[in-house]
This record gives structure tokens, C-alpha cells and sequence, in this order.
């Protein structure tokens, strides 16, 4: 077992297995965990570092350096430029999410084999199965009582008061303690992050692991993927080291983003006119209550409650956020002595979400630079959702007693009294006018039944090419509506089952 | 540059009665660590915000001069205005010097002691080799 992290320029790397996997997030380390424990040698080539626990950083500035890909710089191109957060290190954005699960919803298989000629009942009963698995092993539960937090509490009687569906979230967390730093690493190690457990799992099964090792090529002989190709980057100084090449005997799973998937196929030679194509997102934004007595809301889970009461119509996801004062400090509208004033009400502050299920579609292309870029303008229908998803929000804190509210939109007032929300109704439609963040992403490497309208077969397998599997969000070819992690997963562990499992099973299945 | 952009930062978020502003914190040695470790889009963008932010008093508060020559209260207009300004990639040049502002600010142990809040611990930056 070995793992081999950066290398400074000299001699090139060069191994061998059986498999390589290509990013070790929600897709890849998933994938690996169910080749190696099937007996195949996995290799994984992750781009970052890895960090543990005792590595994470405390401050946001430090999760911007450590963690997060590119500094947050990946912006969409389009009438809005909003952040597209993603992790870069080993168990890739599962280190700094809020390991929210969610199991896939029965109407988007339905949808998958409807406009894609893949998924249906037979995908739904095996993600399923496997997210059976998931939750056992990455220990799923709800935060405990004490863990909950003024926050997540609040939203809950806000909700209730309403007369809407809520629930407290099941999240990948075992023992959650509500030190409210999800975003930044689980210091406490209560996360069940993916390299707390799969990626060791894979070293332990004589896998072997490459960190700060970005892939720059997959390599062909002929149509057959055979391996990879990159150089150690230091992820202090972002020096380039040694040259790597780790060969794959049976197969290669590109696992490495959204946002990075497409563009890595693409700069090795793969032809497929839906590359990059499909791009598809829930664009997030918060709106802040302001409430008479502290709500403190960094003590307490991150992400602990949620409904989907509005998911199908008009079609956005709420939940609560914990963000820490040096992100608020930034956030809040306003400047010089009036930003000061405004931030003394810190303590005061609940902040809750919406994730907009938007049926926008956009693009990943690839630049010069070999950075993504993501063409992405949400429509006007989509425009509605976003506002009515702030509105609710709005409602909800109104409800739990908020004293006014903060939309935090170009245009409007920094502040609204709880007779004023219904403003927000009628707020502009210019995305131009919101900070909204991109976290949950799909597509680029579509699934479907169809060559020329998708990049791979409902197994992940890339068409026209043999070896070449892809297993991460990217192959995602709607938005889900619900967080999407164990969707990934659970589809990567699939693929990965796929591809080893014995031909006489495969034809008694 | 760094002086460009801190000049800004402490623009923005000035000590008032109540809570230390930027400038009481270290602010030096964050934008030092930050020309060193961010990225090179991000930086550009800081440095573009800042830019932006020291040019623009005449379109936001009429007056023909840098920022840096605005006596104090005007400063404070401006820095609203800019901040607000119909012009998107202005709008949005500065806020990036805003955000990394509340960085360095909010992660000051002053800063977050006045919120009740313990001190940070390290940004240690290591990684399994
Ligand atoms: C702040 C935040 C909170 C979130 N919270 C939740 C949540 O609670 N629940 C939920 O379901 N979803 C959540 N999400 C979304 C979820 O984490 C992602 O959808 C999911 O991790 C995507 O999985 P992935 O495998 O496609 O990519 P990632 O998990 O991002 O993994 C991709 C990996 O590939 C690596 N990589 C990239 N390029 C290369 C290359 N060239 N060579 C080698 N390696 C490469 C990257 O460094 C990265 O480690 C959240 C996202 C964010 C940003
Ligand atoms: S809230 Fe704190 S203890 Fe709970 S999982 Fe997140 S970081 Fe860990």
C-alpha cells in the first residue's frame, strides 16, 4: 500500500493497477472503494492534497487556501458572475460540504429514461440498494438534539407554524458535536467525510493513492483508455514537480468534477459533440432574519434542517446555513461606518437558503489557460424561482419572529420590516441583482442512450471508447432537486459494481 | 498594489465606537499572506477592485481626485456609492475587496471576542506528505 504525495521535478512517477481513478470526491472515492473491495489494484490520482483533520483550517481564509478549488475564482461567464465552489483535495468537496444525504427521488429516474433512454426502475431499485449501503457505513443520522443549534431550531418552528413539510436533515455525521465549521473541515472528525474512510479503505486494500497530483491527460492506445497522465503540483506554492504516469490494465473512471471532467476529456482527445454540454446547477442564495434575542448561529449543526415542500412546484429546496463572521463580514451589504453598524448585529443574525431547482442549461468549455469555464445565465422562469424560493425565506423568518429581514438584492432595501417581504415579490429579475453561489452542478459528461445527445451509456461507459468510464456528477443529465451527494455516490458505486461484476452474473441478472 | 488595496479594505471597514476596524488588526501581514497563496485570478481581481475603488470619486461623489485626497466623511460616501454602483463589474470588483476584508476582519480575535466568539485556532496549511 502506498500513497505518494507531491514530488519534487526529478525522475517521473510511474505505476501500475488495475484501475485508475481520476478525482477522489463523491464519485471517485465511491467508485474505488467497490473496485478494490471487489480484489481489483485501484489507483487514485487526486489534483489536491491530503489533508486530515488535524490539517483543516479554522479561518475562511484558510479553508480558501487549503481547500477550495482555484480559490473560489471559478465564476460562471454569463449576465452574472457567481462563484461555482468546489473542493480540491483528497475526498474532494465531501471535505467542506455538510454531508447532507438525500436519497434519489423516484421521479427522477422516471425522467432519466423519459428524455434519456437510461435510468428507470431497474437504476432506481440498485441506487437504492446501494444507498442503503452508504448510510450504514457513513453512519447517517440526524444532528442530536444539543447539536441543533437557535438556527436549525428556529426554522423548524417557523415551519411548523406555516404548515409545511420539514424535516431535520440526515446527514453523513457521526456524534455531531454543532461546532458549526462544516465549511470549513470537520476539525472534530464527526464528518464522515470520503477521506476518513473510503480512500484509506483503498490504501488498506493495496490501492495505492497519488495526491497533489493533477491529471493532465488520459491516455489512449487505439479507442482504449490505458491510463493517465500529470504533473505533482506543491500545494503551497503551486510549483510544478515531477511528471507522473499511472497505467491502467483493465479500465480508467474520471471522477474529477463538473466542472473538471468535461474539460480533462476534451484536452485528451475524446470527440463527442455533448462534451461539455447540459450543464446544470441549483443556484443558491441566503436571506438573513434579524431577531431580537442572540441566535449565535455558528453553535450548532451547519446544515440542520431542510424542506422540500416546494421542490416539484414552483421548484427550490430550503434549508438553514451557519456562515462564519470573517464570510459575513464580507457579505453583508453596505460599507465604511453603516457596514460597521450593520455588523454589530451579528449574534442576531439566522441565516436560511434556497437552492433553486433551475432547468437553465449551460456549458463547461475549456480555455486556453486549461481552467473550465462555465456559460451559464439563468432564464426568466428560472429568475421566478429564485425569487419566490427568497420569499419563502422570507416568510420563514417573519414566522419565527424575526424583527426584519435582510435580502440582500441590488435594488432593493439593505433592510425589510416583516410588513415589507412582500416586496420581495416583486424584486427585480436581473441575476445581476443576486450573490448567489453554484455548489450543486451536474453534467458536462451526460448520461443517455443517444451518442450524439450524451458522453456516456447508463453505466458511465464513454461511447465509442473502451476503458474509459465516467463516475462522477457530470454524468448527471437533470438537476435532482435535492442535495446531491448520494446520488453520486451511489451512482459511482454502481458503475464501479458494472464494471466487475462477473459475466455469468451479469447474465443472471 | 498592496497599499492600493489596503487603503481600500480600511475604507470599508473603519474603526467606529463600538468595534475595531480593519486597520487594528494585522492587516499587513494578511494581505502579504494573501499575495503569496491566492490565486492568480483572485489577486488580479483584488488589485482591479482596488484600482477601481481609488479612481472612481468622480462618478460617485463628483469630486475629480483619487480616493486616497477625499477627506473622511466623503470617503464614506464613496465607498458606499462604489459599493453600490449600477455598474456591474465595478459592483463586483469591489466587492471582492470587501470580501476579503470581512476575512482578515472577522477572523481577528478582537474582532471576534466583541461577538462573544473564542479565537480561531491555526491555519496550519499542512498536509500528509
Ligand atoms: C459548500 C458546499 C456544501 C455542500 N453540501 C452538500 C451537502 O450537504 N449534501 C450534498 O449532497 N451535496 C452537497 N454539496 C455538493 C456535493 O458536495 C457535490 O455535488 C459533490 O461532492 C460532487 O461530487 P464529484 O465527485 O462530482 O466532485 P468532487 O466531490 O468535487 O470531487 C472531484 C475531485 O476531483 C479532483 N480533481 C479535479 N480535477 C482533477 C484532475 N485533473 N486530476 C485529478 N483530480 C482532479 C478535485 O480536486 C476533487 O477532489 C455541497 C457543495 C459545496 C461546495
Ligand atoms: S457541525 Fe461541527 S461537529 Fe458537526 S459535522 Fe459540522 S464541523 Fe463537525
Amino acid at each position: 500500500m502506498s500513497h505518494v504525495a507531491f514530488q519534487p521535478r526529478g525522475r517521473e512517477v510511474a505505476l501500475e493497477a488495475d484501475y485508475v481513478v481520476v478525482g477522489s470526491g463523491a464519485g471517485g472515492a465511491p467508485a474505488a472503494v467497490t473496485l478494490a473491495r471487489a480484489g481489483a489494484k485501484v489507483a487514485i490520482v487526486e489534483a489536491g492534497p491530503w489533508r486530515d483533520p488535524a490539517d483543516y483550517p479554522s479561518s475562511v481564509y484558510g479553508a480558501m487556501r487549503d481547500m477550495i478549488d482555484a480559490w473560489g475564482s471559478n465564476f460562471t461567464r454569463g449576465r452574472a458572475y457567481w462563484p461555482i465552489i468546489q473542493g480540491s483535495l483528497v475526498g474532494g468537496t465531501t471535505v467542506i460540504n455538510s454531508a447532507i444525504a438525500v436519497r434519489t427521488p423516484a421521479d427522477i429516474f422516471e425522467k432519466w429514461e423519459r428524455a434519456h433512454g437510461v435510468g428507470g426502475a431497474s437504476m432506481a431499485e440498485a441506487v437504492w440498494r446501494i444507498q442503503d449501503d452508504l448510510e450504514r457505513e457513513l453512519c447517517v443520522e440526524e444532528a442530536p438534539t444539543p447539536a441543533r443549534g437557535n438556527s436549525n431550531l428556529l426554522a423548524k418552528k417557523a415551519a411548523d407554524a406555516l404548515g409545511f413539510e420539514n424535516h431535520y436533515l440526515l446527514r453523513y455525521i457521526k456524534g455531531c458535536v454543532g461546532s458549526g465549521q462544516c465549511l470549513q473541515g470537520c476539525r472534530e472528525d464527526r464528518k464522515q467525510s470520503l477521506n476518513r474512510n473510503y480512500v484509506p479503505e483503498v490504501l488498506e486494500r493495496g490501492g495505492d493513492v497519488l495526491s497533489c497530483a493533477p491529471v493532465e491527460r488520459v491516455l489512449f492506445e487505439g479507442n482504449r483508455a490505458v491510463g493517465v497522465r500529470g504533473r505533482f503540483r506543491n500545494p503551497q506554492t503551486r510549483e510544478g514537480g515531477a511528471d507522473f504516469v499511472v497505467r491502467a490494465k483493465k479500465g480508467v473512471l474520471v471522477a474529477a468534477s463538473v466542472t473538471r471532467s468535461a474539460p480533462l476529456l476534451m484536452a485528451s482527445g475524446v470527440q463527442s459533440r455533448a462534451l461539455g454540454k447540459h450543464f446544470r446547477a441549483h443556484p443558491g442564495t441566503p436571506v438573513f432574519g434579524v431577531y431580537d434575542d442572540p441566535i449565535d448561529m455558528n453553535t450548532g449543526a451547519t446544515q440542520g434542517w431542510a424542506s422540500v415542500a416546494y421542490r416539484d412546484e414552483p421548484g427550490f429546496k430550503l434549508e438553514t446555513l451557519s456562515l462564519p463572521l470573517d464570510m459575513v463580514a464580507g457579505r453583508l451589504s453596505g460599507s465604511g461606518q453603516l457596514l460597521m453598524d450593520r455588523l454589530m448585529e451579528f449574534r442576531h443574525l439566522a441565516i436560511w437558503v434556497q437552492a433553486c431547482r433551475a432547468e437553465t442549461v449551460g456549458e463547461v468549455r475549456r480555455t486556453i489557460t486549461g481552467r473550465p469555464a462555465v456559460h451559464y445565465t439563468l432564464g426568466r422562469e428560472d429568475m421566478l424561482r429564485f425569487r419566490e424560493g427568497m420569499y419563502q425565506i422570507a416568510r420563514m423568518h417573519v414566522a419565527a419572529g424575526a424583527r426584519a429581514v435582510l435580502p440582500g438584492i441590488f435594488g432593493m432595501p439593505y433592510r425589510l420590516e416583516p410588513d415589507q417581504i412582500d416586496q420581495l415579490r416583486e424584486a427585480p429579475l436581473d441575476p445581476r441583482a443576486y450573490v448567489a453561489i453554484l455548489s450543486h452542478l451536474f453534467g458536462g459528461c451526460v448520461m443517455g442512450a443517444d451518442p450524439s445527445r450524451s458522453v456516456c451509456d447508463g453505466r458511465g461507459r464513454v461511447h465509442g471508447y473502451e476503458g474509459l468510464v465516467v463516475v462522477d456528477a457530470s454524468v448527471i443529465p437533470t438537476n435532482l432537486g435535492v442535495n446531491p451527494q448520494h446520488t453520486i455516490m451511489a451512482l459511482a458505486r454502481l458503475f464501479a459494481e458494472q464494471l466487475v461484476e462477473r459475466p455469468a452474473a451479469r447474465a443472471a441478472a | 498594489m498592496i497599499w492600493l488595496i489596503k487603503f481600500a479594505m480600511c475604507a470599508m471597514m473603519p474603526r467606529t465606537e463600538k468595534l475595531p476596524g480593519i486597520g487594528d488588526t494585522d492587516l499587513d501581514g494578511f494581505l502579504r499572506r494573501l499575495r503569496r497563496d491566492s490565486d492568480f485570478l483572485y489577486w488580479l481581481g483584488l488589485a482591479l477592485g482596488a484600482w477601481l475603488f481609488a479612481v472612481t470619486p468622480l462618478f460617485t461623489v463628483w469630486v475629480p481626485l483619487p480616493a486616497f485626497f477625499l477627506p473622511k466623511k466623503l470617503l464614506d460616501r464613496h465607498t458606499e456609492r462604489v459599493l453600490s454602483s449600477r455598474i456591474y463589474l465595478i459592483r463586483q470588483a469591489v466587492f471582492l475587496v470587501r470580501l476579503s476584508a470581512g476575512m482578515c476582519w472577522g477572523a481577528d480575535p478582537t474582532v471576534r471576542a466583541k461577538f462573544a466568539m473564542s479565537p480561531y485556532g491555526t491555519d496550519p496549511g499542512t498536509f500528509r506528505s
